[in-house]
Order: structure tokens, then sequence, then C-alpha cells
């Protein structure tokens, strides 16, 4: 029913011009591949959930937050087998592969929280013209936009007809997973087919309003870039260069370390 | 300049893997600023043709074309849509797919963003096109927030933006309340006063075609007749045995032996008065008296809700106390705008939703206690688009489906398909293909379904939406005799004259609450109540009710009337 991603609040955050919350958003994933050891993560980690709550999007962390728990359990187990140590723990995980796995979990979710914050605080409309505005086609920008408004109207379509094979005696929250996976099958089939038709119309309704008449468009939506975002930008770009020093100077590395 | 808007010429078209054509040699000119109505029966083509007005046939779809489609000059083979798009506006009938912007101004804005408008041109245009659908006040709301007729309104607007010359609508006003597809035509009429402008417009209301020009009336992909609308519209029988709504006025006086028929409740009345008729008093008792001996017959309660009211998890609050009895072996409609809460209502008494606050009882216990697994043995819900549903590659299993789940062993399953399917008229269809079937079809396997469990009480959402009158009228009468054979029947609806001729009770939601209910005679009595819950009876009984008496339809007024002869 109600599954926008954009959070409609007057946040700092929001009022940023899009570029600027476009190229925070690279910021983060450049500086957190860096550094594979924890400790050198976590003034990321913390910039990033200042952002959030600058931002207010806790709301949407909320949301997905059985998506963030299962993510972070996999990947503190699954990073233990490729990577070793010297310091053995128990089972297959040693020291130094531990702290990778939190290093690596911790970057999992830093992008994340990220790219939320990104899609809580900026319009649609906004993220298309500031990614043309930074260099890339208006196509393919609007193609990125598409994708991400498909993701509420599949969610709400998910939710009709959840309740449509419930009425008719589907009881999605019972038995083994193998049983549960063949429940979904009704699912899946309705809302595949759904998406498929509504996408249909929203390409004629695309066409039939002259999308990619000409070359050239015009874009009513104007974009401000002010002092706070100079600020953040440059301050930003300080922190990206700080840590591409480090990194190069070798610091950030968990000692003993093999990667697989 | 006397070049037609649009000119078709021998136009066919057969879509890629049909074996029928879906439209057979059409030829006919639209003049500028005319506004031209179609209409027929479901898949009779209005669409496709529709489609072929700005060029989304051929360069969309995939399929076969003859013959021509030219507008202002541009013939539709040598331009793309997008550069149709300049000069024919288009607008669907759904108008949740059709928006796809954040905010109103912004999808205003669009369609001249894509034409390289100035932007302080494109500033103009918002304010312009926004104030004449009436939205100026909502400019920075989102779409999604809209109600559905408001939506609609968007999506005119947005395409008017465009400053097309002419304006092509498919069924604007299909899943819209009563007021809010008046709404629409008061749009449609301000635009016919205008001379740069030429309309088309695909339509199954045949009382919202009124203030057209002319009528093209099309079957099976040809074109059987195109007049002017009043000439048309006295046409009843045509119009019933292509599968369009005859207006019931009409139909009265035509069975009164009138040849020059009037049309609207105003020529009706006159017509009435000139030839000194009356009403007879204990004719129309008689009717009342039998409404309410077939609501007292039944007397079992089976859904109640007391102080019934439901918050969604957004804070959103649809509805705000609610007391209702549906009695075994009603008949029950459950009317009210779009976004009044009707369908939060429905899904409470199968378990789907729980209130929030008061109480839903089933058979005298609380859903909460049984939950939707055990309810749904009882209480079926057919849900209104059949789409959300259907994934079986046969409809022998998608009608199996229910009673599989509750394990019932396979002679029995084979029995309650063959039943249920008999009782929608499928029977021999099991080896079909639910996808192949038409839009009515499915809609038939979905009730179907739903019957399989044999539930003692059949909730339908919108049944009637999106079929065309003959199917409405099949659906409906189906309906109607799984009532008279017991079952307990609520509909939710949209269209007023299903309302008036099906139901035996009527509640009416406005805002979350119940604003008023009685028997259908008695609400439809009720004309200026209904249009503050954005409701409006049927031209027929607006008629009567300006005669002094509600009748429901045509035939109860024959019984009624006293010629003075």
């Amino acid at each position: 029913m109600d599954a926008e991603l954009y959070l409609d609040y007057n946040t700092v955050i929001h009022r940023l011009d899009p570029r600027t919350k476009i190229l925070l958003f690279v910021y983060s994933f450049i500086v957190v591949v860096l550094y594979e050891h924890p400790p050198w993560l976590l003034p990321i980690a913390l910039l990033v959930l200042l952002h959030t709550a600058a931002a207010r999007s806790w709301r949407n962390l909320w949301r997905i937050r059985v998506l963030l728990l299962i993510l972070t359990v996999w990947s503190l187990i699954l990073w233990n087998f490729f990577a070793s140590g010297e310091t053995h723990l128990f089972w297959v995980i040693d020291k130094e592969s531990l702290l990778f796995s939190v290093a690596r979990t911790i970057l999992l979710l830093v992008m994340i929280i990220s790219g939320v914050n990104l899609i809580s605080t900026t319009r649609n409309e906004e993220l298309v013209l500031g990614m043309i505005r930074l260099g890339l086609p208006y196509r393919v920008g609007f193609a990125i936009s598409t994708a991400l408004r498909l993701v509420p109207t599949t969610a709400a379509s998910l939710q009709t007809i959840a309740q449509a094979q419930r009425s008719r005696g589907l009881d999605l929250d019972s038995g083994n997973i193998l049983e549960r996976m063949r429940k979904y099958i009704p699912l899946l089939i309705p809302v595949f087919i759904t998406t498929i038709r509504s996408t249909n119309i929203f390409g004629m309704a695309l066409e039939s309003k002259g999308f990619g008449a000409r070359e050239d468009r015009t874009f009513y939506l104007q974009l401000h870039s002010g002092i706070v975002d100079r600020i953040l930008l440059i301050g930003g770009g300080l922190f990206v260069l700080v840590s591409l020093y480090l990194n190069f100077r070798g610091y950030g590395d968990i000692p003993g370390l093999t990667r697989f | 300049m006397s070049e037609p808007a649009i000119k078709v010429t021998e136009l066919s078209y057969r879509y890629r893997g049909e074996k029928h054509s879906a439209l057979d040699s059409i030829t006919l000119t639209v003049e500028r600023g005319e506004f031209l109505v179609v209409m027929g029966a479901s898949e009779a083509g209005k669409s496709t043709l529709a489609a072929c007005m700005n060029g989304l046939i051929p360069h969309f779809h995939k399929g076969r074309l003859r013959g021509d489609v030219v507008v202002l000059g541009r013939n539709t083979r040598e331009y793309k849509v997008a550069q149709m798009a300049e000069v024919v506006g288009l607008v669907f009938q759904d108008f949740e797919a059709q928006l796809f912007s954040t905010n109103v101004e912004l999808e205003v804005a669009f369609g001249p963003e894509n034409f390289a408008v100035e932007r302080e041109e494109i500033k103009r245009r918002i304010d312009e096109s926004l104030a004449y659908v009436g939205l100026e006040a909502f400019r920075h709301r989102p779409p999604s927030t809209l109600s559905g007729g408001q939506k609609q309104k968007l999506a005119i607007a947005s395409v008017l933006a465009m400053h097309p010359q002419v304006l092509v609508m498919d069924e604007p006003t299909t899943d819209l309340d009563p007021i809010s597809k008046l709404g629409i035509f008061q749009i449609t009429n301000q635009l016919r006063k205008r001379n740069d402008i030429t309309l088309i417009v695909v339509e199954h209301e045949t009382e919202e075609v009124l203030h057209a020009d002319r009528i093209a009336l099309i079957q099976d992909g040809r074109l059987v007749k195109i007049g002017d609308v009043r000439a048309i519209l006295q046409e009843v029988d045509l119009l019933e045995s292509l599968g369009v709504m005859p207006l019931g006025i009409p139909r009265f006086f035509k069975a009164m032996g009138y040849e020059e028929l009037p049309l609207t409740p105003d020529e009706g009345v006159q017509a009435f008065q000139a030839e000194g008729w009356r009403l007879d008093d204990q004719a129309h008792q008689d009717l009342v008296v039998a409404d309410q001996a077939a609501i007292a017959a039944h007397t079992e309660p089976i859904i109640q809700c007391r102080g019934l009211e439901h918050t969604y998890p957004n804070g959103v609050k649809a509805l705000h106390g609610i007391d209702m009895d549906i009695m075994a072996g009603d008949m029950v409609a459950i009317v009210g705008q779009n976004g009044s809460g009707k369908t939060t209502l429905a899904k409470h008494f199968n378990a789907l939703l729980f209130p929030t606050a008061g109480e839903v009882l089933v058979h005298g216990r609380p859903t909460k206690e049984q939950g939707v697994f055990k309810i749904g043995q009882k209480i079926g819900y057919v849900f209104q688009n059949p789409d959300h549903q259907i994934f079986s590659d046969t409809v022998f299993d998608e009608v199996a489906f229910s009673p599989r789940l509750r394990k019932l062993p396979e002679d029995q399953i084979k029995q309650r398909v063959s039943e249920a399917l008999a009782a929608v008229g499928l029977t021999g269809m099991e080896e079909e293909d639910p996808f192949s079937l038409t839009k009515s079809g499915r809609q038939r396997v979905a009730v179907a379904s739903v019957l399989a469990a044999r539930p003692e009480v059949l909730i339908l959402d919108e049944p009637t939406t999106g079929l065309d009158y003959a199917e409405q009228r099949g659906l409906m009468d189906m309906v109607k005799q799984l009532n008279e054979k017991g079952s307990t029947i609520i509909f939710v609806t949209h269209h007023m004259w299903v309302v008036a001729e099906y139901a035996q009770k009527v509640y009416v939601i406005k805002d979350g609450k119940v604003f008023l209910h009685g028997t259908t005679r008695e609400v439809f009595a009720h004309e200026q109540e209904l249009m503050e819950a954005s409701l409006r009876p049927p031209h027929f009984v607006q008629f009567s009710n300006r005669l002094g008496k509600t009748i429901l339809t045509p035939d109860e007024m024959l019984r009624c009337i006293h010629t003075g002869a």
C-alpha cells in the first residue's frame, strides 16, 4: 500500500543538490573498499550513519531490517571461507579471517545504507537530473530511475496478490523451505503478469508523451547548489584523498591475512 | 482549411499471433473540433482503434496493418509515436500505470520537456493545465496520494500540457465512482466547446456520452454504424445487441410505443407529464412492501460489524466505527467514492484485515479468533482484478486450487470443480488456458475458483469493472442465481445500474462510515445525500424520483403506470 522509497521530509540532506548526494554516495563507495581492518572502517560507518540520522532515513532501514540481518549473519560466516590467518580460533574461523569478515560486513552495510540514504532523500526526477548533469546520458539516467520505480509498484501488487491467494486458502507461513518455495508460485506468476502488463502501459504512456521525440530536451526541475553543498563536497573530497593516501601507505590491512 | 482532423481509410489490423483481425476495413473521418465517442462490446476493437490514432499501432504493438490513418496531415506509418505525440494526446484507462512522476507538477512537465519547451513556458502550461482540470491545490503532492478521479484528471492535464490538437481517451472513467466520472466528463465537455481540439473518447457508460457530437458503434473490428448522438441512442435494440448499455429512459418510452424517444431525465419528465400519465400509488406501495418482505425473510446474521475501526500501519484511519449486519441470504451492495473505505471494509469480512478497534463477528464469533484460513471456507472473496490470482495452466487446476489446499479427495475435487464451472457457465472449458480467456472469462474463472470452496458468503470486489454491458449482465445474472440458491452475496461496485437492478440492500460508505443504508429503493430515493457521497442514481431512477416515486427499472415502471386511458 505504502511502498514509496522516497521519504518526503524537509531535512538538510533533502535540500542538498542531488549531484552532491550522488557524489557523497560515490565517495562512500570509494573509501569503504580501501580498508580490510574493521577499526579503519568505523569512521566511515559513523559518517554514513550520521548522514542517515540527518536525513531521517531510519524508516527505510527499519523496513529492510530482516534483509540487513540476514546479510549480516551470512556475511560474517561466509567471508571466513575466503580468507585465512595465523591465529586459529575454531572451525574455519581464524582471528584474522574473522576480522576480515567483520570488515566486509561493515562494507556491505555501508554500501546498502548509503544507497538507502540516497534514494530516501532524492526524488526520482532529481536523481535522473543529477546523473545527467554529472554527465550520464538522459536515457541511462531514466532507465535507472525506472528500475527504482518498479520496486514500490511491484511490492504493492505482491501485497494484493498475497491477499488474494490467502483468501483462497493459501497458507504461506507453514511448511519446510521446499514447501514454502512451492507455495510462492501462485504469487510469482500473477506478479510477473501484472508487472509486465503495467510496464507495457508505462511504455505506451511514455511514448505517447513524446519520450525521445527529439535529441534535446528541457528540464522543469532546477538544481541549486549552495554553500552546504560545497562544504560537503570539499570535506568529503578531502576525506577520500586522505583515505587514498593512507591506503597507499599501507595502513588498514590485517597483518597475517591470506585472501583466496 | 477544410482538411479533416482525422482520416481513417480502409484500416485493418491483426495482432501478431492472433487468428482474427482486431480491426476490419474501418473508414471514418473526424472533423476538427468534433467530439466522437466510440462504443462497442469488449474486444470489439475500440482500444485498438484508439492506439492507431497516435501510432502506437503500428510502431509499438506488433502486427499487420493495412490502410491508413492520417492525423492532421501526419500518416501514422511515417511518424513515430513520440512525434505523433506533438499533435495527438492519449489518455489510458489504467491511471496507475500511466503516471510515473513523484509530484503532480513534474508529471505535467514531462511531456513539454520532451519537446524542449522553455522552462518559463512549461511553468505557464503547468498552471494552465492544472487549473483546467481543477488540481491547482495538489501541485506538490505525489500522484500516488491522489484519489482515482484525481489521478485520471492529472493524466488528462499531463496530456493537455503538450497542447495536442487531438485528444484520444481510452475508457478514462472505467474505474471511477459516479461523481469522479462526471468530473472527467465535465472536463471533456469543456474541451468540446473549444474549436481547437478534436476529441475521441472510447466509453462504456451511455449516460455520459450525451454531450458528444457523434457515436461510432463497433463490433468485431467493423464499424457498424456512425451517426448523430441522439439518433444512435434512440436505437435501443441495436445498442443492446452490440453489448452497449441502452439508456433506461428511451427503453421505457420505447416499451410505451413512443417513436421519438426522450433521452435525459428532463426530457423524460416532460414527455411523461405531457402525456398526462400517472404512477399508481398502490402498485408502487406493493413494490415497497415486496422489498421489505425480501429483507425481512432473512433473519440469521452471518457477518456483524460492531464499532469497526481500522487504522493502517502508516497511521491512516480508513474506517471510523462501522455497524452493520449481513443476514444469510442477503444480496448486499456496498457503494461509495474511490477511497471511501469500501474495500478495506470488505476485507474485514473474510479476516484479511482485522479491526484495530471494535469487532467483526462471523457466525457470532470474532474474526480475530478464527483467522483467514478458517473463515475462507465460509466466506469467499473475489478480488477486483482476476489477474491478481490466476496462475495455473488450465482452468481445471485454477478452480481446483482451493479444494486441493484443503486436502479434499480427488473425486470430491472433480465434483466441486464441475459444479463451480457450471455455476459460472464455463462447463467444458476445463482444459483451456485461463490466460487465453477474455477479461470476463477470467473473471468467471476467478469466481468459480472461489465457489469451489463452497462458501456460504461470496464477496465480489467490483465484479463488473472492465466488462461490457452484456458481460456485466451475464455475470450479475449468474451471481443472482447463486443468491437465489441460498448464497449470501456482498458486492462492492461503482456501477449504479447494477445496484439498482440486482441489490436488495445497500450500504453507502463515506469517509469510513456508514452514511446511508436501507433497501435499494430507500437509498436511491435520497439523491441529495448520495451526491454528497459522490454517488448518483442511474438516469432512469432520477427520472422516477422526479415523478415523485423511486422506481428502479423500466419494467417496474411499466407495472406502476396509469396512462389515464
